[in-house]
């Protein structure tokens, strides 16, 4: 069978190259152990600082809006909007206004993560018990004192799992944004498809790529223990 | 409304799905219509011209839907049957694997997904672009596949086999519809990746919209950047669009 045996052949190359990438990966990265680590620090801080923007402004937002469904309606179909923007555009569209580098990638990690971050908001304070807030008023607590000390308490966790979906959504952005100059992982992929066909080029990918997946799986595993520690004894499960 | 605990350009609220509904493609003509008006009557030069051009225009609007169409039939084929073979009882135990290989596979930076694919393969072009962004587009249709199959109410299942409807059927005349909802949902999601990754596309030869962009970046000329980037984002918000009004109208009329 001709078919077959072109098949097993094919299939046997592929596993030497993947051998060969595999093996020299790990060398790559120990060569390169100096650049790829601040790199993948300042892709952490840079996705981590713009979370952080993006939660005090969207909660900001959310605590303005909540109590209008006008007001909720806009803010989330606002959002929503821009969430839909592909993150390459937006960026390739920020470079003439703001130059490259830090700025651009600011701007679009910021303004991506607020979608989540403000509809979980809205919808989480949204969700607390009216005879809750009631009581609250009744024991002679203020406005000002029910949000901060009952609602967005109780919206708290809600709140959080935005958060955590924002900082998943941006690690991948902050990627695209190296094509801005911005910092971080992504500078090593776009490297990689520029030499496309040098030695390293795979190899740079791979890092970059790899870097960014392990970047991903460490900051969600602490918003885990993060929605442990912050979450009001009342209503852990 | 429920929280967000993944990617998703629904805004998760009728009132504000109704507003869109109406808003939004009406903007994207207003905002696309602005932006060709004001590149048009520009005083272009030659680089200009040459990429900013109906024809050209066309051509890479063309090759960019190409590669999103081909990216959203990859995961529904892919995407649907495997989720419900995911949920069949005998393959109950392999779903958590998957859904976990999904995931995971979704940390990765779409770029990093696609120029990894097109290193490794040697391929360029729509296939280099839409078989990467088609697995990096899987996710949101093969979970909520699953989901929309697992909530479906047991006692349905059980009166529909009671009243002598093979397994075959059941999962054709109950389970599916009652999932459709949610894997409409699922599909709108994976539409917006798909249209939003495939910008993308043009770093693999894939062309598209990506690639005014690119070129207007590196030639440094802004009009070709801004007509790129506009041309892209009045895509994806139309895309976005015919998800939602999908999710609307396609759902089994005793749902809606």
């Amino acid at each position: 069978m001709p078919d077959s045996s072109g098949r097993t052949h094919g299939s046997a190359v592929a596993v030497t190259i993947a051998g060969v990438a595999i093996v020299s990966i790990w060398e790559f990265i120990g060569q390169r152990w100096n650049v790829l680590v601040p790199e993948a620090l300042l892709h952490a801080s840079a996705v981590l600082q713009c979370t952080l923007i993006a939660a005090v402004l969207g909660v900001l937002l959310g605590v303005l809006v909540y109590r209008s469904p006008a007001g909720s309606a806009i803010a989330t179909a606002l959002t929503s909007a821009i969430l839909t923007i592909p993150s390459f555009a937006l960026i390739g569209l920020l470079i003439p206004v703001l130059g490259l580098g830090v700025p651009p990638t600011v701007v679009a990690l910021v303004l991506y993560g607020l979608l989540p971050i403000v509809r979980n908001t809205i919808v989480g304070l949204d969700g607390v018990d009216p005879a809750i807030t009631d009581a609250a008023r009744g024991i002679g607590m203020g406005r000002a004192v029910v949000l901060t000390r009952v609602e967005l308490r109780l919206a708290w966790p809600a709140i959080l799992a935005g958060i955590r979906v924002s900082t998943q959504l941006l690690m991948g952005i902050a990627a695209i944004a190296a094509y801005a100059k911005g910092p971080g992982l992504g500078t090593e992929i776009f490297s990689g498809l520029v030499r496309a066909g040098s030695a390293n080029a795979t190899n740079e990918a791979l890092a970059g790529t790899l870097g960014v997946v392990v970047l991903a799986l460490v900051v969600d595993g602490i918003y885990v223990i993060i929605s442990r520690l912050t979450t009001s004894r009342g209503i852990r499960v | 409304m429920a929280t967000d605990t993944a990617f998703s350009t629904s805004s998760g609220s009728k009132r504000t799905e109704r507003i869109r509904l109406l808003v939004q493609p009406a903007v994207v003509v207003i905002g696309v219509a602005a932006t060709l008006l004001w590149a048009f009557s520009r005083d272009l030069d030659d680089i200009e011209k040459n990429n900013i051009n109906a024809e050209s225009l066309l051509t890479d609007t063309w090759d960019h839907l190409k590669v999103s169409f081909v990216v959203i039939v990859l995961v529904v084929v892919i995407a649907v049957p495997l989720g419900v073979v995911l949920t069949r009882s005998w393959a109950k135990i392999a779903a958590p694997f998957f859904l976990a290989i999904a995931t995971i596979g979704q940390a990765a930076p779409a770029i990093g997904v696609l120029v990894l694919f097109f290193l490794w393969s040697g391929w360029e072009g729509l296939w280099a672009a839409a078989l990467p962004i088609a697995l990096y587009s899987l996710l949101p249709v093969l979970r909520n596949t699953i989901v929309g199959l697992q909530q479906v109410d047991r006692t349905l299942v059980e009166a529909a086999r009671g009243v002598g409807m093979s397994s075959p059927t059941v999962l054709f005349r109950i389970e599916l519809p009652l999932a459709v909802p949610l894997i409409l949902a699922g599909l709108r999601t994976s539409l917006v990746l798909a249209v939003g990754t495939a910008t993308l596309a043009a770093f693999v030869n894939g062309g598209g919209l990506g690639l005014l962009i690119d070129a207007g970046y590196k030639l440094n000329r802004i009009t070709i950047l801004v007509v790129g980037a506009v041309l892209a984002m009045g895509l994806a918000l139309l895309v976005d669009w015919l998800g939602a009004v999908a999710e609307r109208f396609l759902r089994p009329r005793g749902l809606r």
